[in-house]
């Protein structure tokens, strides 16, 4: 309750309308106080001036009954004089003195001492100069001492009455002592009213403030703290009316105003802080706020979905689970120079590694220091792998580019290779620099038909067959084109992929021939069925009928025909099998003799004349003689043939000859027959390719190549259509053990 | 009187074979050996049928057998074509000229080698009895 009391009255004194009113009412009543004061001692002053100078007045009216009385030198008529006067109230005493300060006449009743006052005594002895009346206040202040000098005039001198010398200027002194208590009660009374006016306008100066602040003021200051309250809640409305003109309305509409600013900016911070933390949370990246300690603050809704709840701990343990801080860190980076700063960095989750690209930038206090630093870092894990991949393809894609076993290069629109594989490098030597006809065909002109300048024209990929002469030999060549496209799908490049396929087209050939001989062979296999179902039934209708000339004719078609298949199957297995030469010391004269004899009978049949024309120097030589005897019999066979294929009166001529050429076996076989024409010279070698049609297996010659070349020899032919046809073989015997034994690449 | 049926064929073989076969059937046989020397036989001897070896030097069976077709005095001779080219290895080749060429009657009958000398002789006897 005490307590309570003293609250209150706290609150009151220090209440605005107590301390205006208070104040207020203070400075008046001490400006009162103050004038008053002035004006009660001007007052006094006053007063006392006035007693004075009446007193004077009187006593200049004694001295002139003194003056008389000693004129008259009647001393009674001047106490009767000083008595009277004396009696009167406002004089308390009236006194005479001689100059030696002896009393003379007194308006006391009683005279208990007869000298001056000793305080009036420094006053007489300056009359000796100066001869004007001087006044004092009583010590006790109740009363005013004026004293007036009798001066010594020249009738005093002169007369005998007192015969007082000259120089004495006074004579004595008049002193009259006029009583205060009056003024000084007049003053009091003065002072009283005063004061009592004086705090009577004090209360009522103070309680019309107090009262005009709790009337005036008080309500607006309450509405205004409501409305600093209401605002501070942000309850506020600033925008209701406010009437008044004075100045507490206008300070309302003030603060209204100020509100409705404060409102709107609040309102503004407010939008752009939601609208930043919105940012922070949302944005999709990992948005982390570091302090100088590398600890964490704070982390957007990203990063703690990824990696949880992290604030507090270090980045880099966070991140990476390092125990110190990562080599140079950017975070540390910028809180070093305040800029922002960007790395590439792994952070090692416990799911995955996570590659992220990180900005740092500073937050500055208020005084420009860094406070703390903002981590911004996208996860480009997906795009890193799709690099890694991108590299990864490129590598493969180089790898096969360089590795595919055909030739590539990238041409550009003026026809310069850009690009060659390793391939074409090899076997075309380096293409920078050069045109593709250059590298391709050691040609200075674009080719006709060229697949590169039809795909640049429309786009699409080309294909073409070509002839290269590489190494002096035709290589069959395709060449496919395709487009490469830039971005904007322009077409900047052509590829051009060259395949080599001699060794196709030759397989191709080959199996044409086959294809062709099987049908040949078939056909000679029904021919020579044909032959010994013939003879079978020549010989069973001989049987029959008893002829026995008919079973010798049905029997030798019969053997005829066994012989024909034999030979067939025969050549088939030595044209495709393995078979290994046996060498041994042979007269090649001799061997030629034998393969003669052998197509004596079948050439003269045919009317043809086999000549023989053997050096007989040639001493034996290490040879296969089963195998040239098998070669030669296929060139003597042949020559037979083709000269009796003509439907020609005239005979023909078949030339065997054998010579030593140095070291070199020479063996040629010439016929004076049709010859060959070009298409059958380029087929001569080929397995399966006859001329013969039933007759032949398309085997004969393939087998005398290959003998030749198990000797480490060659063989040519010179033909002429019409003229006739020369076979040249050529087998070097400048060795004494066997040759190395040469496949032929079949 | 027997019949006359000229066989043309390059191989002695079949010449010997295809002659004995005919001759031992009631049939009489010239021979020839090329298409030139069949016309002058055919011209010489006017046989009753011939038997045509398709593949032969010098004037092929083919050949020959147009120009039998476009003689007048010989077009009417029946013909059984005897070769070694069966029809399905040779689809495309002289049997479509024949059909293509309107004009020309084609042969009576076609006898592939190895010959099925029954069916060869059933032909022949359906053709001339």
């Amino acid at each position: 309750m005490f307590k309570n009391a003293i609250h209150w009255f706290n609150k009151f004194t220090h209440s605005l309308s107590f301390k205006l009113s208070f104040y207020a009412g203070l400075i008046m009543f001490l400006a009162i106080i103050v004038f008053s004061y002035q004006s009660i001692s001007t007052q006094e002053n006053n007063l006392i001036n006035k007693m004075i100078q009446e007193s004077l007045k009187d006593s200049e009216v004694i001295k002139a009954a003194i003056w008389n009385g000693m004129m008259t030198k009647d001393r009674e008529v001047i106490r009767q004089i000083v008595k009277a006067i004396g009696e009167q109230e406002r004089f308390k005493e009236i006194s005479v003195y001689d100059n030696k300060g002896d009393l003379h006449y007194s308006s006391r009743l009683i005279v208990s001492k007869n000298r001056i006052d000793p305080s009036v005594e420094p006053l007489m002895s300056d009359f000796k100069t100066d001869v004007k009346p001087r006044h004092r206040i009583s010590k006790d202040g109740k009363s005013i001492i004026v004293v007036n000098p009798l001066v010594n005039t020249g009738s005093c001198s002169a007369s005998g009455c007192h015969s007082s010398p000259e120089i004495e200027k006074t004579l004595g002194v008049l002193q009259v002592k006029l009583g205060l208590e009056g003024m000084n009660q007049e003053l009091l009374r003065n002072t009283r009213q005063t004061v009592i006016f004086a705090v009577s306008l004090f209360l009522l100066i103070s309680t019309a403030s107090g009262l005009g602040v709790i009337w005036f003021i008080n309500p607006k200051i309450r509405q205004l703290q409501e409305k600093a309250a209401k605002m501070a809640r942000g309850e506020y409305d600033p925008r209701g009316k406010n009437g008044g003109s004075d100045e507490m309305a206008e300070l309302i509409r003030s603060f209204d105003r100020m509100s409705l600013q404060i409102n709107q900016r609040t309102m503004e911070l407010d939008a752009s802080r939601k609208l930043y933390k919105s940012l922070f949370d949302e944005v999709p990246c990992y948005l982390t706020v570091l302090d100088r300690n590398l600890r964490i603050v704070r982390a957007n809704r990203a990063f703690v979905n990824e990696f949880g709840d992290q604030i507090g701990k270090n980045c880099f343990s966070a991140y990476k689970n390092r125990k110190e801080p990562c080599v140079n860190c950017p975070v540390a980076k910028t809180f070093e120079d305040g800029a922002v700063h960007q790395s590439e960095e792994v952070w090692r989750l416990h799911r995955r590694d996570c590659y992220v690209m990180v900005k740092t930038s500073p937050i500055f206090d208020d005084k420009g220091k860094v406070y703390e630093v903002l981590e911004m870092a996208v996860d480009v894990t997906l795009l890193k792998r799709l690099q890694f991949r991108l590299e990864r393809k490129q590598y493969e894609f180089r790898r096969l580019f360089s590795t595919v076993p055909c030739y590539l290069t990238v041409v550009d629109r003026d026809f310069n290779i850009v690009t060659s594989n390793d391939l074409f490098d090899r076997d075309f030597g380096s293409s920078a620099g050069r045109k593709c006809f250059q590298a391709y065909k050691n040609s200075e002109h674009q080719c006709d038909n060229c697949p590169v300048a039809k795909t640049f024209n429309d786009g699409k990929t080309h294909y073409s067959e070509e002839i290269w002469r590489q190494n002096g030999e035709e290589t069959y060549i395709v060449v496919y084109t395709a487009p490469i496209h830039d971005d904007d799908g322009n077409i900047i490049s052509v590829m051009e992929m060259s395949t080599n396929i001699t060794e196709v087209k030759r397989l191709q050939g080959e199996l044409a021939i086959l294809g062709e001989t099987i049908a040949g062979m078939s056909h000679t296999i029904k021919n020579i069925l044909s032959g010994l179902q013939g003879g079978v039934y020549v010989v069973d209708s001989g049987l029959t009928r008893g002829k026995e000339d008919k079973v010798r004719t049905g029997w030798a078609m019969v053997k005829n025909n066994v012989e024909k298949i034999s030979d067939l199957v025969k050549g088939i297995l030595y044209a495709s099998k393995e078979r290994a030469p046996e060498y041994r010391e042979y007269s090649p004269s001799k061997l030629l003799s034998e393969v003669c004899d052998l197509y004596e009978v079948k050439a003269k049949s045919q009317g043809v004349n086999l000549v023989r024309s053997f050096d007989d120097k040639i001493k034996p030589c290490l040879i296969d003689p089963a195998g040239i005897h098998s070669a030669i019999s296929n060139l003597v066979s042949n020559a037979i043939y083709a000269c009796k294929n003509l439907n020609e009166e005239q005979s023909h001529t078949v030339t065997v000859s054998c010579r030593m050429d140095a070291q070199t076996l020479v063996v040629e076989v010439s016929d004076d027959g049709e010859g060959m024409p070009e298409e059958v010279r380029e087929n001569l070698f080929k397995k399966f390719y006859s001329t013969k049609g039933s007759r032949g297996t398309g085997l004969g010659l393939v087998i005398t190549r290959k003998v030749v070349h198990e000797h480490g020899g060659s063989i040519r032919v010179e033909s002429k259509q019409g003229v006739g046809t020369t076979f040249v073989i050529e087998i070097p015997v400048n060795y004494e053990q066997a040759p190395p034994v040469l496949q032929e690449a079949s | 009187m027997a019949k006359k049926i000229l066989v043309i064929d390059d191989e002695p073989d079949m010449v010997t074979f295809l002659t004995t076969l005919l001759e031992d059937n009631g049939y009489e046989t010239v021979v020839a050996t090329d298409g030139d020397e069949g016309l002058s036989q055919l011209k010489a001897h006017k046989p009753d049928l011939v038997s045509l070896d398709l593949l032969m030097p010098n004037k092929t069976g083919i050949k020959m057998f147009r120009e039998l077709r476009r003689d007048p005095d010989l077009a009417d001779t029946p013909v059984v074509m005897v070769t070694g080219f069966g029809t399905d290895d040779t689809p495309n080749m002289d049997f479509k000229k024949w059909i293509h060429e309107r004009s020309i009657k084609p042969p009576e009958a076609y006898i592939e080698k190895p010959v099925d000398k029954d069916a060869l002789l059933t032909a022949i006897k359906k053709i001339i009895g």
